[in-house]
């Protein structure tokens, strides 16, 4: 038991945190926002096998989420209709990957041939054909409405029925963690390495011995797998599928997710699938500008950092491993920092949301509440507030990054005037 | 007459108009050090990529141990058995040099595709790329990352993954250089102990390295074999001196 802790300290870590969740976070809402974290936890991961491990930029990936979704679905039916024998819903996850897994292996092989943009343009002509395709072949994806299904069927083995959320959570996060498991293993087997490898540099991969398509057609068929698996998943959360899972914009999710948590860390998309989730459950009921600031957050990580939010905590690793005194002399400068992008981003926040709320208001009312606060958006004074708050945020920004900048590099080099001989 | 390792017949290149490889006949004998002379330009490289398969070649044939291999991929040639190094370093530079080597190696001691095998567990494939780490003077860099390598340390890495392998054939485009004095020494004797139950052929500007390893030599100018001999008699070749050596080897 100690032994097993100590080696696989994380994972054990994982499955307690899992256990205690829903005692810490009891009501309905926190439930359904866990299962859905813990649903795009393994659509994103599988996304991340073809863009972080695989370099191959997907923006059609949700075609095998949907599609598995689809296929649960109807299955489920089968099974409540008595035309299709019992079995345990436990394991359709298994089956919606299986189904990832036979489209991924079809449409992989065609796709990937040619990487790069190449791939990228193939994949999105896949991804449109089969939204088209859910408003024509009606019968199997019932057009805009989609299927509606119900997951308590069959028997119910120790009185799991799957009716409340919270059998359902158990169920997802088993999943989760499972898929999270093979996954990472994954990445530590020959297939993942020289899937990095691929990625690396596409031609030495031909001079070592191994068919570059052949690599990326795994790696896309593995993928889709567990993108199919996160797709059942899906269907068993909502008991429903809807078009929207198959398109673009579910796509586009897994990438934001993977960017913003970190392409290249293992992490970085069970980091992004969480921190999207969550400011996507609360923060949209609080404002409708909440696509503006994902936008804007995309892409000042996008500009800013390398490798997401995971790659900004990584890239401090050398220094935690060294030495974690030497974090001593960066948290001022960091703070300050930390800061003064908090300030600046108030004042511009409340300027969107005014606009916003003039924008999109229907009657003529011009008062907004912001920040807890009513204020007439029609008036200058809290704009001139705004901007009182915005200016000297940013003049501190410009002033506050140097330092911060530099106190990380003087550790870094600290780290390296130690590791020299 | 022994079957050649690598055997060239009547090859003929074309770049657009440009004949740049011009019917080349050569057989490297096996378990031999082949080098491969000439000046800039010359097509000693565009050599390399047609028996490796890079380039298709537009006549001719490429045998190795007697069997066709004329415009297969390149890793289907490297799966029978040759290996190369690039003259301009072709590594993977987001991995460690570590796991640079054991890319290398992985198809020949048969893993394949596989997606089962935990390399961490794989003891026996993770010694021998410590070795060649050892052997290839990179053991102090074990983890750190290809990219972040000074670039006679991505030399020594360029070679390192290409012996991984274990290939019969082994063939390095200008090994040494950007080394320094000491480096080439160190590699100089690292790939005659390689070479020793192995063909080895070696693109060296370096006529020390060349006259000191090779066992025959040939010379290319302008898509040419002009000469393909024993060290001994290339230097007292008149062509060749004329084309090439001018007077510095003499
Ligand atoms: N892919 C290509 N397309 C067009 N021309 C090429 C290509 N590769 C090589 N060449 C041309 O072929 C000729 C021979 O090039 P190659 O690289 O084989 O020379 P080399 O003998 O290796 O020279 P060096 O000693 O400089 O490495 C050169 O004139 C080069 O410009
Ligand atoms: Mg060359």
């Amino acid at each position: 038991m100690a032994g097993l802790v100590r080696r696989h300290g994380m994972w054990v870590a994982a499955f307690a945190v899992m256990l205690v969740l829903p005692w810490i976070f009891q009501t309905g809402f926190a439930i359904t926002m866990l299962n859905q974290i813990g649903v795009l936890i393994v659509f994103s991961l599988a996304y991340n096998m073809l863009l972080g491990q695989g370099g191959m930029l997907s923006f059609g990936h949700a075609l095998y989420f949907g599609i598995a979704g689809y296929f649960t679905a109807h299955f489920l039916n089968g099974v409540g209709e008595d035309w299709l024998p019992y079995f345990p819903v436990t394991l359709l996850p298994i089956f919606g990957g299986l189904i990832g897994l036979f489209f991924g292996i079809g449409i992989g092989f065609v796709s990937t041939r040619r990487a790069g943009t190449v791939f990228a343009m193939i994949s999105l002509g896949f991804a449109e054909m089969a939204t088209a395709l859910t408003l024509i072949l009606v019968v199997f994806f019932n057009g805009e409405e989609g299927i509606q299904t119900d997951r308590m069927v069959g028997p119910e083995p120790l009185g799991i029925t799957f009716g409340p959320d919270i059998h359902v959570y158990y169920l997802i996060s088993f999943w989760c963690l499972v898929a999270t498991a093979a996954m990472y293993v994954l990445t530590r087997t020959p297939f993942g390495r020289m899937s990095n490898a691929v990625r690396d540099n596409p031609e030495r991969v031909e001079f070592v011995g191994y068919s570059t398509h052949r690599i990326r057609w795994l790696a896309f068929a593995l993928s889709s797998f567990f993108a199919g698996l996160a797709g059942a998943l899906h269907a068993l959360n909502f008991e429903h599928v809807g078009f929207e899972t198959i398109g673009l914009e579910q796509s586009g999710l897994a990438l934001f997710m993977v960017w913003i948590g970190g392409a290249r860390n293992f992490v970085g998309p069970i980091l992004g699938a969480i921190l999207i989730t969550y400011l996507n459950s609360n923060l949209s009921d609080i404002t409708d500008a909440w696509y503006l600031y994902l936008g804007i957050l995309f892409m000042v990580i996008v500009m800013f950092t390398q490798g997401g939010l995971s790659g900004l905590v990584f890239m401090h690793e050398p220094i935690w491993k060294t030495d974690y005194r030497l974090f001593g002399r960066m948290m001022a400068p960091y703070a300050l920092g930390i800061g003064s992008t908090i300030i600046a981003a108030i004042g511009v926040i409340g300027m969107f949301e005014m606009i916003y709320f003039l924008s999109t208001r229907v009657t003529e009312e011009t008062i907004a509440v912001l920040y807890w606060m009513e204020v007439d958006a029609a008036s200058a004074l809290p704009w001139i507030a705004c901007a009182a708050i915005t200016a000297p945020g940013v003049a501190a920004c410009r002033r506050t990054y140097p330092p911060m900048a530099n106190s990380y590099n003087e550790a870094i080099a600290a780290v390296k005037g130690r590791m020299a001989p | 007459m022994k079957t050649p390792a690598v055997e060239l017949r009547g090859v003929w290149k074309n770049f657009g108009n440009t004949e740049i490889i011009r019917g080349i006949d050569l057989a490297i004998e096996k378990d031999t050090i082949h080098a491969m002379i000439g000046p800039n330009g010359a097509g000693k490289s565009t050599i390399y990529n047609l028996i490796t398969g890079r380039y298709h070649v537009d006549r001719g044939q490429i045998l190795l141990n007697g069997e066709e291999i004329t415009n297969q991929t390149p890793h289907e040639i490297n799966r029978k058995g040759i290996s190369r190094s690039f003259q301009v370093t072709n590594i993977f530079h987001r991995m460690s040099v570590f796991e640079n080597i054991r890319c290398g190696m992985l198809w020949h001691r048969n893993y394949k595709y596989s997606f089962w095998n935990f390399l961490g567990r794989q003891g026996e494939l993770n010694r021998r790329t410590e070795e060649i780490m050892v052997r290839t003077g990179l053991a102090s860099r074990r983890d750190v990352l290809a990219g972040m390598l000074s670039y006679s340390d991505q030399r020594a890495l360029e070679i390192a993954i290409t012996l991984a392998s274990g290939a019969d054939v082994i063939m390095l485009d200008e090994p040494t250089s950007g080394m320094s004095h000491g480096e080439t020494e160190q590699t100089v004797e690292l790939i005659r102990k390689v070479a020793r139950d192995k063909t080895l052929v070696i693109v060296e500007h370096d006529m020390g390295v060349v006259f000191d390893l090779a066992h025959t030599i040939s010379v290319l100018v302008y898509g040419e074999i002009i000469a393909c001999d024993v060290p001994q008699r290339i230097r007292g070749d008149r062509a060749v001196q004329e084309a090439y050596l001018g007077t510095e080897v003499a």
